[in-house]
């Protein structure tokens, strides 16, 4: 693949230790900005242990040992200097199973803002309709704010995990299965979702499904037993892959 | 154990062979019925072009189940993709078979100049571009369905100078003028069979190197980045 104009996330050699086993091997990949970026590959193959790396979540993960850069906006996020706090409000994520925190819906997508500052209520309840605008729950919420969120449907409690992770405005989001626990339904509406939101944020999103990957990514890249097999544009990937292990992936011969 | 999948694509493959054989197969006692002056052959081809039609439908039938219940990509999309193409392509490749056999049972004879015309040439060009097409499809042979698309320009000009000549002979001999138009006629038939042989050629050729070859041999690429640009300006 030709090189990417306008890299937002780059890794050099990157390799990733869990204590004696190694779950990463050599990953050097450059994420585009404003695009969707799929990981793909079987399970255990070290899709969602590479997603991890880029806002630094395996450091909550004890024996993990890196070797390798990861670069966000060309800065060293490895950096004993960096500030991680902050890397993870520039670098979002959202999980396959909703996590809400036992608040309303408000406080969930406020709660992020509040710890970064921001006291005044006008100026929250404008970052909450914003939030919950850009993760098109707005009108499905808009009369029940202050109930809690957790009494939201699965589908609904996942978008509220994405507008409360857009609260902070990121540039980067993260996203590890985030439609695998949800109906068709919600599934067709995240992917919608994740196709505005690339107007305006970098997305990196690991899904077990191909057909989702094909369609909402831009760029693939398929993983295999920790190592990067082969990354190029989604519809190349899906139509002619260069490396036969890609093609017996995509089209099911294993995995 | 064989996916599913797996077991339908042998089952598309498996009908489009038959068929393959079937079409080669009329094309082959079409001519001769002509070349032979047998009737009863000619007779053959007509009444056996409702099994072709009945593959035809069978085979686009597996088609969509395909696409309807799985998600082929990559190879598998290709292969289904120019299945459809293919099999149609065959499908009319038969009905040329028809018509030449038609065509005969009608003249009742072989006309009498036919050996001053380029029928023969014709004829041995189109069934070998027909056969090498089928056969580049069985074999997966892109170097063959290249030798199918380079034939084509020889039938074309062969089929040229047929014309010339046949106008020729009903300038000399308005006597002839029924027997000369009829082969004019089934010239210009074994001219498209040879188009449609080339179009199978091409079909092959997408499947073994995912690479388009259309409109004389125009290689465009699946991943032209030009289509990209495209898209995003509109």
């Amino acid at each position: 693949m030709k090189e990417i104009k306008d890299c937002k996330i780059k890794t050099e050699n990157l390799s990733l230790f869990y204590g004696p086993k190694q779950a990463l091997n050599n990953i050097s990949l450059e994420v585009p900005s404003q695009k969707v970026t799929a990981l793909i590959g079987p399970s255990g193959c070290g899709k969602s242990t590479f997603l991890r790396t880029l806002n630094r979540m395996n450091d909550l993960i004890d024996k993990v040992k890196i070797t390798g850069k990861v670069y966000v906006d060309n800065q060293d996020i490895y950096d004993k200097k960096l500030d991680v706090v902050d890397l993870r409000r520039r670098v979002g994520m959202v999980f396959q199973k909703p996590n809400l925190f036992p608040m309303s819906t408000y406080d969930n997508v406020i709660y992020g803002t509040r710890l970064n500052g921001i006291r005044n209520r006008k100026k929250q309840d404008e970052i909450v309709e914003k939030s919950l605008n850009q993760a098109a729950l707005w009108d499905e919420v808009k009369d029940r704010l202050h109930e809690p969120g957790l009494g939201l449907s699965g589908g609904q409690q996942q978008r509220l995990c994405i507008a409360r992770t857009l609260a902070v405005e990121p540039e980067i989001v993260l996203m590890d299965e985030p439609a695998s626990a949800l109906d068709p339904i919600s599934t067709a509406k995240i992917e919608e979702l994740i196709h505005d939101l690339k107007k305006l944020y970098t997305i990196v999103i690991v899904t077990h499904n191909m057909q989702q990957a094909a369609r909402v990514s831009d760029l693939t890249a398929f993983f295999y037993l920790g190592e990067l097999i082969e990354f190029d544009k989604t519809k190349k990937i899906f139509t002619k892959p260069k490396i036969k292990q890609t093609e017996d992936y995509v089209t099911g011969r294993f995995g | 154990m064989e996916r599913l999948f797996d077991i339908q694509i042998e089952k598309l493959k498996t009908r489009l062979i038959k068929m393959c054989s079937l079409v080669d197969e009329q094309v082959d006692f079409a001519i001769k019925a002509m070349e032979e002056e047998d009737a009863d052959l000619a007779q053959v081809v007509v009444d056996r072009d409702k099994k072709v039609d009945k593959y035809d439908v069978k085979i686009e039938k597996v088609c969509q189940k395909i696409f309807a219940l799985n998600q082929p990509v990559a190879m598998d999309l290709r292969l289904i993709m120019s299945s459809l193409t293919i099999n149609n392509n065959l499908e009319r490749i038969g009905d040329i078979a028809v018509n030449i056999a038609e065509a005969f049972l009608i003249l009742k004879k072989k006309p009498s100049f036919i050996d001053k015309t380029k029928f023969s040439e014709m004829a041995k060009v189109a069934k070998e571009m027909v056969k090498d097409s089928i056969d580049a499809f069985i074999e997966n042979d892109a170097k063959l369905a290249q030798k199918v698309l380079k034939t084509d320009d020889i039938l074309d000009e062969l089929n040229s100078e047929n014309h010339k000549i046949l106008i020729e002979l009903m300038k000399a001999d308005p006597a002839v003028i029924e027997e000369a138009v009829s082969l004019l006629v089934t010239s210009r038939q074994m001219e498209r069979m040879g188009d449609h042989a080339t179009n199978i050629a091409e079909d092959v050729y997408f499947i073994v190197e995912a690479q388009l070859i259309k409109h004389k041999y125009e290689k465009i690429m699946l991943d032209d980045d030009n289509d990209d640009d495209a898209e995003t300006e509109n």
